[in-house]
């Protein structure tokens, strides 16, 4: 009887530790209460907790897409070179009052909807250049990076969208809107859908998997490939549009290096670099991970010039042990098939 | 065994000019002297000695782009470099600010730099699973970081005697000291990887790791001495750029580990890994280089740089895919199934006559 106990024990331990999301959240709830007690009581509060998913809104954004490039085996760096490019773009729209004429909500929708083709035809060459050309990930979003951060500041001619220029359309992200949220919930909830009941999400997990065994069970690596980069370039489109409006600016150098961020929120959430690991909830606690931490550091008495270390120190730290429960496990059903 | 370095060890083909030149490095070679000429034709002031004059702010990276296409060869990355620059170029300015001799200075510098890389290589081979990618964007924040928790609030720091640094930042004749820094660097660097069992090496892991680990060469150990190279090269580069700039901040060296990796692979070296060579990477550096401080003579805006290095590095990738596709390999087999079979017509044709 008491074998049988502590042997559900164990295993039901193992689920906890074995699954990484689970294992995430129970991480996350536990440093939500040390830091909700430490900043006495100030960090549970509904307007702290809505600040904290508008500060990322972004990040949390293009996680989504990240997810979906890293899921096949690829990566994405150009995505804040692309972010700079389309924001400043309707940045500078707005500047020259274009379509000053037309009605505010709608303004506000036809420059988000720019914002977005920008992006996708921006991914959309990436996808051709890495799935037709055969260029490796890395570089060709490296370039890609160079380029639109590059026009970006070309097209700025050393100018910046101020929040006078931007004003109107920055009702949609400023503080106390539900903007932001309702796209956030909204990508969230198809990407969702999308990963787990869509033919187009067991695709992008199988060819993570094992891009040659695709290849032969008739699914179209190309097509799928240049999918993914494209949709990265459209929600990094959409996520210039949501920078400008929540930061109520736009310049050419905003959100420079913001790109690891988003790699790293899918590497905490348990995304694997070498693909076909990964899940949309995982990026989400990921991304949650990150943010609490940011906005937990100044609350616990640590003043912001530490954020950085802290966050490398994280990164580290969640791949290594990562590594460490794997190998662990591995040796577990070894031993145990052994006997 | 040629596999995917694309050398043959048994049998190397001969090689007519026309191919040297035809070849990545003789293309860089011609990319080069156009980017001379156009500088020229651009503007008066592009002078050799207004050229060699500018070199120094933006020549230490190429120090960088050595090890860095060590670890390209491997298959690797590194993006940690550009922060290491940054702490040790910090380490130095504290260091030498706090009244110790500069000689020490120098060496406290590298030895930041050899530890931070350390870190890395020891990181990494300790738990070899990890994407080296993602462990080097982790110490890339911690490094900077450190860095900008010791710079403070101000996030800046001057060197004080900046006499010292001088020294470093002389000229010989004409030609800066960090000129002759990377030339004697890429000298050594190109021997070993060329000459040297260590740079067989190198390509046999980059080619395949398993298959390298078999053949008993130390994975473990090369990785971490190429990692502990980079960060020493790193350090090495921060003093050079304290001679143009006289201090630290929290943006110093940001980006550089992009640029580098853009000289390695503009000059040839595939991140798959087992492919390229330094050569071509050195002369990428220097076309890059010059580029630069064309369009800084020109008052142009200095942001192209950024479109124009970016569509080099994807034209330049492109190109050797494209050319390495099934569309042209199938053609030049056909081409060399013709003349196999000319000759073996004329062979037999001839005693018959």
């Amino acid at each position: 009887m008491e074998t049988k106990k502590t042997g559900k024990v164990a295993s039901f331990f193992r689920k906890l530790t074995g699954n990484h999301e689970i294992s995430l959240a129970l991480i996350l709830i536990l440093m939500f209460v040390v830091v909700d007690i430490l900043s006495g009581g100030t960090f549970h509060t509904f307007g702290n907790i809505t600040d904290i998913f508008r500060n990322n809104a972004l990040t949390l954004l293009m996680s989504l897409g990240m997810l979906l490039v890293l899921l096949t085996g690829g990566i994405d760096i150009s995505i804040t070179g692309v972010l700079a490019f389309s924001g400043m773009t309707i940045g500078l729209m707005m500047k020259n009052n274009m379509f000053a004429g037309v009605p505010l909500p709608l303004r506000i929708v036809l420059f988000f909807l720019i914002a977005t083709i920008i992006g996708t035809v921006c991914g959309f060459i990436n996808g051709i250049i890495i799935a037709k050309g055969k260029v490796s990930p890395i570089i060709c979003t490296l370039g890609a990076m160079y380029v639109w951060r590059g026009m970006a500041f070309i097209i700025s001619n050393n100018s910046w969208a101020s929040a006078l220029d931007v004003q109107g359309f920055s009702d949609f992200g400023k503080e106390g809107s539900v903007g932001p949220y309702i796209i956030l919930i909204v990508a969230f909830a198809a990407f969702f859908v999308l990963m787990k009941w869509s033919g187009f999400g067991r695709k992008v997990y199988a060819i993570g998997s094992n891009k040659e065994a695709a290849r032969i069970s008739g699914i179209n690596v190309d097509r799928v490939q240049i999918a993914v980069y494209t949709i990265m370039g459209a929600l990094s489109g959409l996520a210039g549009a949501l920078s400008v409006s929540i930061y109520a600016s736009g310049q050419p150098n905003m959100q420079t290096g913001k790109e690891m961020d988003v790699i790293a929120a899918c590497v905490i959430g348990g995304v694997s670099m070498s693909g076909g690991r990964g899940t949309v909830l995982g990026t989400l606690l990921g991304g949650i991970f990150y943010a609490i931490v940011y906005k937990a550091l100044p609350l616990v008495g640590l003043e912001s010039i530490w954020q950085n270390l802290i966050k490398g120190v994280i990164i580290l730290a969640v791949v290594v042990i990562n590594v460490v429960t794997q190998r662990t496990m591995k040796r577990r059903t070894l031993a145990r098939r052994e006997i | 065994m040629a596999g995917k370095s694309g050398r043959s060890i048994a049998y190397t083909p001969e090689r007519s000019i026309l191919k040297r030149i035809l070849s990545w490095e003789g293309a860089l070679v011609i990319i080069f002297i156009g980017v001379l000429v156009m500088g020229r034709i651009m503007s008066a002031s592009f002078t050799p000695e207004n050229v060699l004059r500018e070199m120094p702010k933006y020549l230490s990276e190429i120090l960088i782009a050595l090890p860095m296409g060590f670890i390209l060869i491997m298959g690797e990355i590194d993006i940690s470099v550009g922060s290491i620059v940054c702490l040790s170029a910090t380490v130095a300015t504290f260091a030498g600010n706090a009244g110790i001799p500069f000689p020490v200075v120098i060496l406290i510098c590298l030895a930041t730099g050899l530890a931070c890389g350390a870190l890395n290589g020891f990181i990494l081979t300790r738990w070899p699973e990890l994407p080296p990618m993602i462990v080097t964007l982790g110490t890339q924040i911690i490094f900077r970081g450190i860095a900008e928790v010791s710079l403070g609030a101000g996030g800046s720091a001057s060197y004080v005697n900046s006499k010292d640094l001088d020294i470093l930042g002389a000229r010989l004749g004409p030609f800066p000291v960090a000129f002759f820094a990377v030339i004697i660097a890429a000298v050594i660097y190109i021997v070993v990887l060329s000459k040297t069992t260590f740079g067989r090496k190198l390509y046999a892991i980059g080619s395949n790791r398993t298959a390298a680990n078999y053949a008993g060469i130390k994975v473990g150990k090369v990785r971490f001495i190429v990692y502990t190279l980079a960060g020493l090269m790193s350090a090495i580069c921060a003093l050079f750029i304290l001679t143009t700039t006289y201090g630290a901040n929290t943006t110093t060296g940001q980006n550089y580990e992009m640029d580098v990796i853009a000289m390695c692979v503009f000059g040839g070296i595939a991140t798959t890994g087992g492919k390229g060579n330094l050569f071509g990477a050195l002369i990428a550096g220097f076309t890059i280089v010059c580029l630069r401080i064309a369009l800084g003579l020109n008052n142009i805006n200095t942001q192209l740089i950024l479109v124009i290095i970016g569509l080099l590095l994807i034209v330049s990738v492109l190109i050797s895919s494209l050319t390495q596709s099934d569309f042209f390999k199938k053609r030049q087999l056909k081409k060399a199934a013709e003349k196999s079979a000319k000759k073996e017509a004329e062979a037999l044709n001839k005693p018959l006559e």
